[in-house]
């Protein structure tokens, strides 16, 4: 984002803060300019493993062990650290990538694991913390932007996995892709020609112009913000199209749904999409656990390396932060159906590429994988570490009303030994 | 003969997984191998049998399948060896390494001179199984499901007669071999053992997990599970079908809804009377199948899904190789009855019938 555009937006949000949808949302204080340097052009690709994938066939394997499963490990390029033999990829592309291996965050539940981990805190009556995607989105955004804030492809597990911007307000909710690969009624119908489309637009901002003159209302705001953004993300629909990449660049990404999606995500954050979600479900294997980590890991194993050498080859990966992250991992017990279910007490996630000291494992888990004997890190810390590496102060704060929220949760730090 | 009574007459528990086992009912043996790594035997003739296992530098994997040759065991697994074990020393012999990808399966000819292994580089291997040299590979199964995700190869069996092998695959796909040219004759297909996810999951479950030729090698039986809705759980129906082989030809096809899950072993009675199941899902299950009609003969179950079964060699003993267990059932049977008297069987079962469709 160019220092310009920051101060629109920063401008925008002033004046017309009491007649949007975040009316309730007030900078607590100004950003320093250092800080919005800090934050320029910065991106995020989320990896969401739905539903569970497990530490012991990914990040933190545990081989010969009771719980460790059949799968061995595989020395990775970084000296003296090991991850599961279904990442073969990865484990020649440690280099940029943190592996975090110490996340207890204790529920494991898949609704309300699935809201800690998207809001980084657990639900308060009273308030509706916004998501992870929301708040980058908030943060990493230009008011003024022709391309989506926040785009999140969630084609599987029946879509439920919608989450909210909360007190943000809708402005920042998703571009929710659950159906198709292209976003479905942002072109124009064949009846309506663009002068047709921009006289319309002219009109309907005259009148509403003169309507939130008489009406004081927050709403009014909102309703008018996303109206003007309508052409902007209408443009944006080639973003969505893969066949404009080159047959080496598709091929390269893949034929399976997630690596497509995958390389939608890298053509969004490149055209200055902060905030990119490509969920891969459905990871929940509580039956043949190590059958469905063979196909979703060689899949994962695929796509995440070929979105980092990509990213990597583009001059991307400097202020592109990718995650991959679920609602927990699964237990190091092996049930009668050869499954694992749901744990969230020592489970693992990976951060790479902006801000990130690569090569970096922190945290351990004990022989058996059942708790964590070193770094231990909860949902808030995670979301702190996140924020540090994005540019963004994990101590700021929304005032929401008369009420300050802090960007990360209460009491939660940024882990410093995973930030470059 | 048809079985007439089953009953679970021991329980050994274990921490571990026991995938594999082979049974010598006159001496009270077992021997067994699974989540550990390793080997051990069972001296069952003790009031509390305690496990003996075998020396050696064996697998660093599941050990996923064991066949006995006299005195010999060998066992595959999932790090793609095969090792050799005397029983007498209760040590490695021999260890090679077999297959690049994971052991599923192991069986013998029936003389015993030949093993074939299948693994998940989608390769039958032939072994002569004295010298453990390698005698041909067979390569007929797809490396990758129709829809781009690594395949498996579970399962493969011998036929009577020594002059047939099949091998079956994740996708439902069974290929049948001459074993002495070792060319294909036949293909068969059983897609509905295949669940393929495309909205909910975006992955796979199931797959050919069982085969047996019949006593008369006319007739090959493929075990498996049905389509399931909810592929996070073997939640499906046991899925048992029976081709003639050689046309490819259909001739009985058994979902049972009743005991779920994966059918993990098939046996078939020396005279054809009858086909037993065994596996299960989160438990395990022991089903007798009228081998004519696919009527259910007897059904059982138990704690613990049930991964491999033998059988005496009088077909009054089972020990059942599950998960964190061993149990040893006893069976008893009976003749057939008179024609009249099976007619009137029939008709009273046939609302117990499985739904087969």
């Amino acid at each position: 984002m160019n220092l310009l555009n920051r101060r629109s937006m920063l401008k925008a949000a002033g004046t017309s803060a009491a007649a949007s949808n975040m009316a309730a949302v007030e900078l607590l204080s100004q950003p320093a300019m250092a800080d919005e340097l800090a934050r320029s052009g910065k991106n995020v690709i989320l990896l969401w493993l739905a539903g569970g994938a497990s530490q012991l066939e990914t990040w933190d394997p545990k081989p010969g062990r009771p719980t460790g499963g059949p799968f061995a490990k595989i020395q990775t390029s970084l000296p003296g650290v090991e991850i599961s033999e279904l990442l073969p990829k990865m484990s020649t592309r440690l280099d940029e990538t943190a592996i975090i291996r110490s996340l207890n965050t204790k529920i494991a539940d898949h609704g309300q694991g699935y809201f800690l981990m998207d809001r980084g805190r657990r639900a308060e009556p009273g308030i509706e913390y916004p998501h992870l995607g929301a708040i980058l989105a908030h943060e990493l955004g230009q008011i003024d932007s022709k391309v989506p804030d926040y785009v999140s492809m969630y084609t599987s597990t029946e879509g439920r996995r919608q989450g909210s911007a909360g007190f943000l307000g809708a402005r920042y909710n998703p571009m929710f892709l659950t159906d198709k690969m292209i976003p479905e009624d942002i072109q124009l119908p064949e009846s309506i020609s663009d002068t047709d489309h921009r006289d319309r637009a002219a009109l309907r901002k005259t009148l509403s112009q003169r309507f939130a003159q008489r009406m004081n209302h927050a709403g009014v705001g909102s309703h008018e913000n996303a109206y003007e953004r309508v052409r902007g993300l209408m443009a944006s629909d080639y973003l969505f199209d893969i066949d404009r990449e080159p047959t080496a660049m598709r091929d390269a990404y893949g034929p399976t749904q997630f690596g497509q999606q995958c390389l939608v995500a890298r053509r969004l954050v490149e055209a200055g999409v902060p905030f990119v979600k490509v969920a891969r479900a459905w990871w929940d294997s509580h039956g043949q656990n190590f059958e469905t980590h063979r196909e979703l890991c060689a899949d994962l194993d695929h796509c995440m390396s070929t979105l980092l050498d990509d990213l990597k080859q583009r001059g991307m990966l400097e202020t592109t932060l990718v995650i991959t992250l679920g609602e927990f991992g699964r237990t190091p017990k092996i049930n009668g159906s050869l499954g694992r279910d749901h744990f969230a007490n020592a489970w693992s996630c990976t951060l790479s590429g902006c801000g990130i000291r690569g090569g970096t494992v922190f945290g351990k888990t004990d022989a058996d994988g059942q708790t964590v004997t070193e770094g231990e890190m909860n949902a808030g810390d995670l979301f702190a570490t996140i924020f540090s590496a994005l540019g963004i102060s994990p101590d700021k704060e929304y005032m929401v009303g008369s009420r300050p929220i802090p960007i990360s949760d209460f009491g939660s730090e940024p882990c410093s030994e995973v930030l470059s | 003969m048809i079985p007439a009574t089953l009953k679970k007459t021991n329980e050994w528990k274990s921490s571990d997984i026991v995938f594999c086992l082979e049974h010598m009912a006159e001496m009270e043996r077992v021997w067994f191998a699974g989540s550990d790594f390793n080997v051990y035997q069972y001296d069952l003739s003790l009031e509390k049998p305690e496990r003996q296992p075998f020396d050696g530098e064996g697998h660093t994997s599941y050990v996923t399948g064991m066949v006995r040759q006299g005195n010999i065991l060998i066992t595959c697994g999932y790090d793609g060896q095969l090792c050799w074990w005397s029983i007498d020393e209760r040590r490695l012999t021999r260890k090679i390494a077999a297959h690049e990808r994971w052991g599923r399966a192991i069986t013998t000819s029936p003389d015993g001179s030949k093993l074939y292994t299948v693994a998940d580089d989608m390769l039958c291997k032939v072994w002569d199984s004295t010298t453990g040299e390698l005698l041909e590979t067979l390569q007929e199964h797809a490396l990758q499901t129709p829809h781009h995700y690594p395949s498996m190869l579970y399962a493969v069996a011998a036929s009577p007669d020594g002059k047939w092998l099949a091998t079956g695959d994740r996708i439902g796909h069974t290929a049948i071999w001459n074993a002495d040219s070792l060319e294909k004759v036949a293909e068969i297909e059983t897609p509905v053992m295949y669940t393929w996810d495309p909205r909910a999951r975006r992955h796979s479950i199931g797959g050919i997990r069982s085969l047996a030729f019949s006593p008369d090698n006319n007739e090959i039986a493929i075990g498996g599970i049905g389509k399931i809705g909810n592929i996070d759980h073997l939640g499906g129906p046991a899925r048992l079908e029976v081709f003639d082989w050689r046309n490819a030809t259909q001739r009985l096809e058994i979902e049972d809804n009743k005991k779920k899950g994966l059918i993990e072993q098939i046996i078939w009675s020396p005279g054809k009377e009858w086909i037993l199941t065994a596996g299960g899902d989160n438990n395990g299950f022991l089903t007798f199948y009228n081998a004519e009609t696919g009527d259910v003969l007897h059904q059982d179950g138990q704690t613990g899904h049930i991964h491999e079964v033998s059988v005496g060699p009088n077909f009054d003993e089972l020990v059942v190789a599950a998960h964190e267990r061993l149990t040893k059932w006893t069976m008893q049977s009976e003749p057939p009855k008179p024609a009249s008297d099976e007619t009137s069987k029939e008709e009273s079962n046939s609302s117990e019938k499985p739904d087969n469709n």
